[in-house]
């Protein structure tokens, strides 16, 4: 396996190296959160991968993931929808499993697979490991459910990982809120009315951020 | 595409934004904020004094918009 993962990797060496394989919810209690979080890993010069970008209805859920694995250098696991919010609702399973299938990957794998890094986000520090006791004495960052918690936490791991210079996290936040107002305002006058921005395909909210970010820059 | 240049939005928006310790008031294409208050409220008039003929937008905790006020009118 170590020979062909390198062989795939060296074909996708230039994106494997930017490519951050996100895994968390993505209902609608989520989206204050994923929101910036895509934001954060854009304006890092990273390029998120989800599982329902280019999505076929008739390729099996797992596969796609698994191919995403393989192609991402970077994960950011969110476990933090491990407790359900109510009595009688289920919990996530989803981020857990596709948390162990991340580091199966990266423990198996000869070549690359080896370097690759990944950042478990939860609510709270300690409480994954009343669920996930495997992972006891893990490096576990907590968000608190707090939006600007969590663009700090993106930022500073991958300035740590991978020697990344970037903005400030207070500057990331800051200019996550100038690309709301361009966002809302430009998608309004194009006839976006309130539920299509807030339900908006992840994909395409993807690339309205590259595309303002690329305005900035450019 | 170059949606900022596009719009023209730089400089022209007063922001009210959250912060670990309370709510900022930033203008568009400053380097840092003007005054960080400890109240959403105090935060807003500030953005108005601010403002002068720029619009004001005042975002809720996660980043999306609670209000936005055009250079004086309500949207």
């Amino acid at each position: 396996m170590g020979e062909e993962w390198k062989e795939e990797m060296s074909v996708r060496e230039g994106s494997f190296s930017k490519n951050v394989f996100i895994n968390c919810p993505f209902d609608s209690r989520y989206i204050p959160l994923l929101r910036p979080l895509l934001f954060t890993v854009l304006s890092l010069e990273y390029n998120p991968r989800i599982a329902s970008e280019s999505f076929d209805s008739g390729e099996a859920r797992l596969s796609r993931i698994c191919q995403l694995i393989r192609e991402s250098k970077f994960s950011i696991h969110d476990i933090s929808r491990i407790k359900a919010s109510s009595a009688g609702e289920l919990y996530r399973l989803n981020m857990p499993f596709e948390l162990g299938v991340d580091l199966g990957c990266r423990l198996f794998s000869g070549g690359e697979g080896r370097e690759k890094r990944c950042l478990i986000l939860e609510k709270e520090r300690f409480r994954y490991q009343r669920a996930l006791s495997d992972m006891s004495n893990s490096d576990i960052k907590s968000h608190g459910d707090d939006p600007e918690r969590l663009v700090r936490e993106v930022r500073n791991w991958f300035v740590e990982i991978d020697n990344k210079k970037a903005s400030s996290p207070t500057r990331i936040w800051e200019n996550f809120h100038e690309f709301v107002a361009d966002f809302y305002e430009r998608r309004e006058e194009e006839g976006f009315a309130g539920r299509d921005l807030e339900m908006m395909p992840v994909s395409e909210y993807i690339s309205f951020i590259k595309e303002w970010l690329a305005g900035r820059l450019g | 595409m170059a949606i900022a240049k596009k719009t023209g939005s730089a400089g022209k928006r007063v922001h009210v934004i959250s912060r670990e310790k309370g709510w900022a008031v930033k203008s568009e294409g400053t380097a840092r904020a003007y005054r960080i208050y400890s109240r959403k409220d105090a935060a807003v008039k500030g953005a108005r004094k601010l403002s002068k003929a720029r619009d004001v937008v005042v975002h809720r905790r996660d980043g999306s918009i609670q209000k936005w006020e055009k250079s004086g009118r309500k949207k």
